[in-house]
């Protein structure tokens, strides 16, 4: 008895130890090897933009999948966080504090809402912590700018000066607008109204939408009444599917065309039939640019390999911003400097989605052309949704930097009350 | 603002209000019943009002027909509600007032998320029928058909809702119940059976207002909140608990918002709630509110 009690309790000592050793082996030289990033972002996944949300999310996922399965970024393995912005600024800024301060992400990126940007933009410059904008943003212009922050989708008003552009020159010069009432929607107005100038447009009129609207009936009896070439939409997602839809069932659009200043993949296929030859909307990214560039064709086989869909252009725009964060800092050669990353970004060229870009030196904004495309209606077939009927060049839409840091040409736009 | 406009856009402009209140009618007469019969406050209306809409997406892309779509989202999320009130609903009668409430806006947080779940996040659309589509012209107005079938579909509703209130033995029941429902089970009547009927009825209601709104703006999981706030602006300047109330109340919100929209876009909400809180301060029961009257 003695002996077998002494034994089991050998045995007992020898596993703990064992145990422990083992332990050490593993869990010590693993947590001494493993040198990690931490990049965290922010979409909203829920709220009217949540299905631009998922996309931006799940672009980043591949993004950062692709740089790991590499090997990381300088022997630096990428460890991603991704949070719920729920569309609203408040909510927003307490996930970067939370990224910032309890997942200790160094760097930070996402976001759909211009105006939501602006303020991750002050939390980052405040905090040294660099950011990476997908959306549309302003916050790369004037007084906005700081060292910390890159824009990598169109701003505003780039988006509206090349969408009116093309329908200054193809579709008329009477315009009626109707605009999402936050300050996205205010600046493609602006560019509007300065594009119109320079090119002898009829500015009829606008009307301010609040968001999340979803009658527009009655707003259109003004529109019918003052009968402009075509309606100017600065708004998106719910809000642009529901008034193109009750612009179709009055029959506007048959009297006139629709341009959507930015559009969406989801918009255009959920509007089926309705959206038609009639309406066009401007976008940074369409899948069919495969046709064009090979980057576009591997770009979008690989996302449809993942994920199923193809991916929209706000799921391009956060692959290209977390695909040219890690460049920069391989190019900076550290993953720790941030002021060095930031630098590295300036001026740093690169073909990942589309053909060769930039990002421009003076401000770390994307310099990339932007699509417009116009619906098939009933001729859509599954993603078949629509033709590219022109790709402007994105030096041709960007801002100097001179007027930029000036906040020319737009400043002496009034917009209407 | 409106002297350098034609008379007919001024029409049409009010045309489309009714046609928008109209809506608000349907909403708000279902949340009128249901607080009326069941002291309910109903904060989950608009998220039946979303499955309405769904249903429609679903027996329209089955069957193809518009308004087969219209009669199973009443019949289907009738039914749904009905269970509701029998299994989640009835366990909480008599006991503190604010549970059925905190129950309510739990649904109105767990249905869309199922839905989003089941349906996605996109939109799910419904597209016009084509007897409605295209326009009526009347002289020199124009009228959208679908917003003139909304108009005499609310119109038909509403009178066929009255008629059964006002005549049918059950109907009167109803009626009766929402006065002194201890008196009518007294009587002998299954109070029970009616309050689920009632809330059953109410729900159709939201789904009905659901599955005429889908056409317009397709269906998303997300389109109850603001019918549910809609619901309770114009319940609460219609008066709670009161059909005529509901009826003019979703007019007068719908004429509202038109003429606000017309004016100044953005602030079209606003001028809704301001709405709201002018006759809460003026008439805090409302306009044909029963309650609260002295």
């Amino acid at each position: 008895m003695r002996s077998r009690g002494s034994f089991g309790f050998v045995a007992l000592a020898l596993l703990g130890l064992g145990l422990l050793a083992v332990s050490l082996f593993v869990v010590a030289p693993a947590e001494a090897q493993e040198k990690v990033i931490k990049y965290g972002t922010m979409h909203p996944l829920t709220g009217a933009y949540s299905v631009l949300g998922r996309d931006q999310q799940r672009a980043t996922e591949l993004a950062v999948n692709e740089w790991n399965a590499k090997g990381g970024v300088l022997g630096h393995k990428i460890v991603w966080v991704s949070r719920d912005d729920q569309l609203n600024g408040a909510v927003a800024l307490r996930r970067a504090k939370e990224l910032v301060e309890e997942e200790k992400c160094d760097f930070i990126g996402g976001t759909l809402s211009g105006a939501i940007s602006l303020a991750i933009n002050e939390f980052a410059c405040k905090n040294k912590v660099p950011y990476v904008a997908y959306c549309q943003s302003d916050m790369v212009t004037g007084p906005d700018q700081c060292k910390f922050g890159a824009a990598f989708m169109v701003i505003p008003s780039s988006a509206a000066l090349a969408v009116s552009k093309y329908a200054f020159e193809n579709l008329g010069k009477k315009w009626f607008a109707i605009t999402a009432d936050y300050r996205w929607g205010h600046s493609l107005l602006e560019g509007w109204m300065w594009q119109s100038e320079q090119m002898g447009g009829k500015f009829l009129g606008n009307v301010y939408v609040p968001l999340g609207t979803s009658d527009f009936s009655t707003y259109y009896a003004k529109i019918m009444a003052a009968n402009p070439d075509f309606i100017v939409m600065n708004n998106l997602g719910a809000d642009q599917t529901a008034a193109i839809k009750q612009a179709s069932e009055l029959g506007l659009t048959k009297k006139m065309k629709i341009v959507c200043s930015k559009t969406a993949m989801h918009t255009i296929k959920e509007l089926g039939p309705v959206y038609d030859e009639n309406v066009m909307g401007g976008m940074t990214f369409f899948w069919k640019l495969q046709d064009k560039y090979a980057t576009s064709k591997k770009f979008v086989e690989n996302y449809m390999k993942k994920f199923g869909d193809p991916v929209e252009q706000d799921g391009e725009s956060g692959y290209v911003a977390t695909n040219v964060l890690f460049m920069a800092m391989e190019k900076a050669g550290t993953v720790t400097d941030k002021e060095k990353i930031m630098k590295a970004m300036e001026g740093l060229k690169y073909e990942l989605t589309k053909g060769p870009e930039e990002v421009r030196a003076c401000d770390r904004q994307r310099v990339q052309s932007y699509l417009l495309v116009r619906g098939k209606g009933a001729k859509a077939k599954d993603w078949d949704i629509a033709d590219i009927i022109a790709e402007i060049p994105g030096k041709d839409i960007i801002m100097s930097c001179e007027d930029n840091a000036k906040k020319l040409p737009f400043s002496n736009i009034k917009l209407p009350k | 603002m409106f002297a350098d406009l034609p008379w007919n856009v001024i029409a049409l402009q009010l045309f489309f209000g009714v046609a928008l209140g109209c809506v608000y009618v349907l909403l708000a007469s279902g949340l009128s019943i249901i607080y009326g019969l069941l002291d309910v406050v109903n904060f989950a209306h608009g998220t039946f009002a979303m499955l309405g809409a769904y249903a429609v997406f679903v027996a329209v892309s089955m069957s193809g027909s518009f308004f087969i779509g219209i009669l199973s989202a009443v019949v289907i999320v009738g039914l749904i509600g009905a269970v509701t009130e029998i299994f989640l609903l009835k366990p909480l009668y008599g006991k503190d007032p604010l549970l059925p409430l905190l129950l309510t806006f739990g649904l109105s947080v767990a249905i869309p998320d199922g839905m989003k779940i089941i349906f996605g996040l996109i939109g799910k659309p419904v597209n016009y029928p084509s007897a409605l589509s295209g326009a009526t012209l009347l002289g020199p107005m124009i009228f959208p058909n679908y917003r003139l079938f909304i108009v005499l579909f609310t119109l038909v509703i509403m009178i066929s809702l009255w008629l059964f209130l006002k005549k049918s033995d059950l109907g009167m029941i109803i009626r009766a119940s929402t006065r002194d429902s201890l008196m009518v089970q007294v009587l002998g009547v299954n109070v029970s059976r009616i309050w689920t009927i009632g809330f059953a009825m109410g729900i159709g209601l939201a789904a009905l207002a659901g599955a005429i709104s889908v056409p317009m703006m397709s269906a998303t999981p997300d389109m109850g909140v603001d019918m549910t706030m809609v619901a309770f602006v114009v319940t609460v300047v219609g008066g709670l608990g009161s059909l005529g109330g509901a009826i003019v109340g979703g007019l007068f919100i719908g004429l509202v918002v038109a003429v606000a929209s017309f004016i100044a876009g953005e602030y079209a909400n606003v001028a809704m709630y301001f709405c709201m809180a002018v006759i809460l301060l003026v008439r805090p029961r409302g306009l044909f509110g029963e309650l609260g009257r002295e």
